[in-house]
């Protein structure tokens, strides 16, 4: 065995950013978080966790009236209740908790962060790719949760006219809808919960605070509110619910502002988020 | 001494009392426990609402401070049955956020580091072991849950007189009870997810989801299904039922008071379980 170091040489182009380069190295992190997030034993919980909502549906097809379950308008209702209630406040965000906090704060906790930081990547593509990789699981499981409560809800009507609803009638814009706010969802909690993870050595505490914020956003003034991501979500939901006597009401915005409004504050916290990282020196004996 | 003639030798001193070991473990937690400043700040805002409590209490019987404040006795808060037991849930909720800041840490410590073998190589029993380490969490929480509420109580019996406590002696009772049952009940949930979670933030969150998702479930599985007994996973539902009950607050009774009662047996004898599973003094990893 040699014991020469072995050098290989890398694209280095004098005022050009090696896009190349850094291409490769995302892919080469993405790919491995993804099996971290994906393949460990810790994420049974989080599929038996995101599981729960269809399980309410089942539970509804089971023991409902049969003439309830093909009444288009109680079970849009329903269906309303329970992504709001269920899927959006507490799947969503508590499972983008777990997965997001977890980027950072388990490396450091099993102690294995300071391989990615030997390696010769650039922090900020770390912190991109882990990200992303976050974010692609999450949607990808959420997604799932979200288009299979759908699909629960749709099954007593039987095929055909599941059909007719969604290609003839306002099925499919209610499919794509929920879909891409739970992907949104996944965007927005998932860049607030990467900082808290890369900011706190505690982030249960921060998280607990945002998650009452976010809890009692219909209680806040229209101005407030515009600081909580549930508002923008709860804005492009095709059916509005009424949020209690005590709420205090306020316009939705378009999707056309909540869409850009949600890229561009995850923009601004990945960015905070690469600086932060990019002077971060870990001592494992202080966690 | 040469080395080969240092021998083992027991310890002879006088031992601490058998009934009075348990507290050992309490002794050094709280020396570490006060060391953080965030939790100082914590637990001394636990007694803000206490202060304000007695300050009511004060004004109900001071004629004077009323004149001066400008203030007619009827605008200021009733003493009555729901005025001690806004008291207990206001407390209770401070309860809960002490619980999740020291419990998690309590035995998850121990097992991480392998010192139960430390404590169980000790005449010290595994019985020992979890009542100190509950000890930690039920003296702390004690200070700020039915000790504050008792002491409210005395107030106002020694300001409205003796006829008023003995005609109120239910609701030192219901303090007293609902008490410490939340409290029993944080402890044990607590060092039963301290025992097996070993990761203090993920502890963290695993309390803070079990307290929070199952109300959210409960209230969705009544919206679909128009039925309460969804809120018997929900244990912040049950124990607002048990105190509801034993503050004769009928209209926030949400299920049968027996399952309430039930539930919460089951609840707490699945913590002792799973505590006990897990505090032993060898541990064989495959």
């Amino acid at each position: 065995m040699s014991s020469r170091v072995e050098i290989y040489s890398a694209e280095q182009v004098k005022g050009k950013m090696p896009l190349a380069l850094w291409w490769r190295q995302f892919q080469a992190i993405f790919r491995s978080e993804i099996k971290k997030i994906f393949l460990s034993r810790k994420s049974i919980m989080l599929y038996i966790f995101a599981l729960n909502p269809s399980l309410l549906f089942i539970m509804l097809n089971i023991f409902n009236d049969k003439k309830k379950l093909i009444d288009a308008q109680f079970l849009n209702r329903v269906f309303s209740e329970v992504y709001e209630g269920l899927i959006l406040r507490v799947v969503i965000f508590f499972g983008c908790s777990w997965i997001f906090i977890n980027l950072f704060r388990a490396e450091i906790n099993e102690k294995s962060l300071h391989y990615y930081f030997l390696t010769p990547v650039r922090r900020e593509v770390l912190v991109v790719a882990k990200y992303f990789s976050g974010l692609f699981t999450a949607s990808l499981l959420f997604s799932i949760t979200t288009l299979f409560c759908l699909f629960l809800i749709y099954l007593p009507r039987g095929y055909e006219s599941s059909m007719q609803y969604i290609f003839d009638g306002p099925g499919l814009n209610h499919i794509l809808s929920y879909w891409g706010i739970s992907v949104l969802g996944c965007v927005g909690y998932g860049s607030m919960f990467l900082l808290l993870g890369v900011f706190f050595r505690n982030p249960i505490l921060p998280a607990t605070f945002l998650y009452c914020w976010e809890l009692i956003s219909f209680l806040l003034p229209p101005l407030l509110k515009k600081l909580t991501i549930i508002h923008y979500l709860q804005s492009l939901t095709p059916i509005k619910l009424s949020e209690g006597p005590y709420a205090i009401v306020a316009e939705p915005v378009s999707a056309w502002v909540a869409v850009p409004s949600l890229f561009l504050l995850t923009a601004v916290v990945l960015t905070v988020a690469c600086l932060k990282v990019r002077k971060m020196e870990i001592s494992y004996s202080n966690e | 001494m040469a080395v080969f003639e240092q021998k083992y030798k027991p310890y002879a001193d006088e031992l601490t009392p058998h009934w009075s070991r348990f507290l050992v473990i309490p002794r050094y937690a709280y020396k570490e426990i006060f060391q953080s400043r965030l939790f100082l700040a914590l637990f001394v805002s636990c007694f803000v609402y206490p202060l304000a409590c007695m300050l009511i209490v004060y004004l109900h019987h001071n004629a004077t401070a009323l004149e001066m404040l400008k203030l007619p006795i009827t605008q200021v808060i009733p003493i009555d049955l729901d005025f001690f037991y806004y008291f207990v849930v206001v407390q209770s909720t401070f309860g809960f956020f002490v619980t999740m800041f020291i419990g998690p840490t309590l035995v998850a410590k121990d097992v991480t580091n392998n010192a139960l073998a430390l404590y169980l190589c000790r005449p010290f029993s595994r019985f020992e072991y979890v009542l100190g380490k509950m000890a930690t969490l039920l003296i702390l929480l004690s200070l700020i849950t039915w000790l504050p509420g008792i002491l409210l109580f005395l107030l106002q019996s020694y300001l409205e007189g003796i006829s008023w406590l003995f005609g109120n002696l239910r609701i030192i009772f219901a303090i007293l009870v609902g008490s410490s049952i939340w409290i029993l009940l944080l402890a044990l949930m607590s060092q039963a997810i301290s025992a097996w979670v070993k990761w203090r933030v993920a502890a963290m969150g695993i309390l803070l989801g079990l307290f929070f998702i199952p109300n959210a479930m409960a209230a969705i599985i009544k919206g679909i299904f128009e039925t309460n007994w969804g809120y018997l996973i929900s244990t912040r539902s049950l124990m607002r039922t048990i105190l509801a009950d034993l503050f004769k607050h009928s209209t926030r009774i949400e299920i049968p008071v027996w399952s309430a009662w039930t539930a919460l047996l089951v609840i707490c004898a699945i913590c002792l379980f799973l505590l006990f599973k897990k505090v032993k003094a060898y541990e064989v990893i495959s």
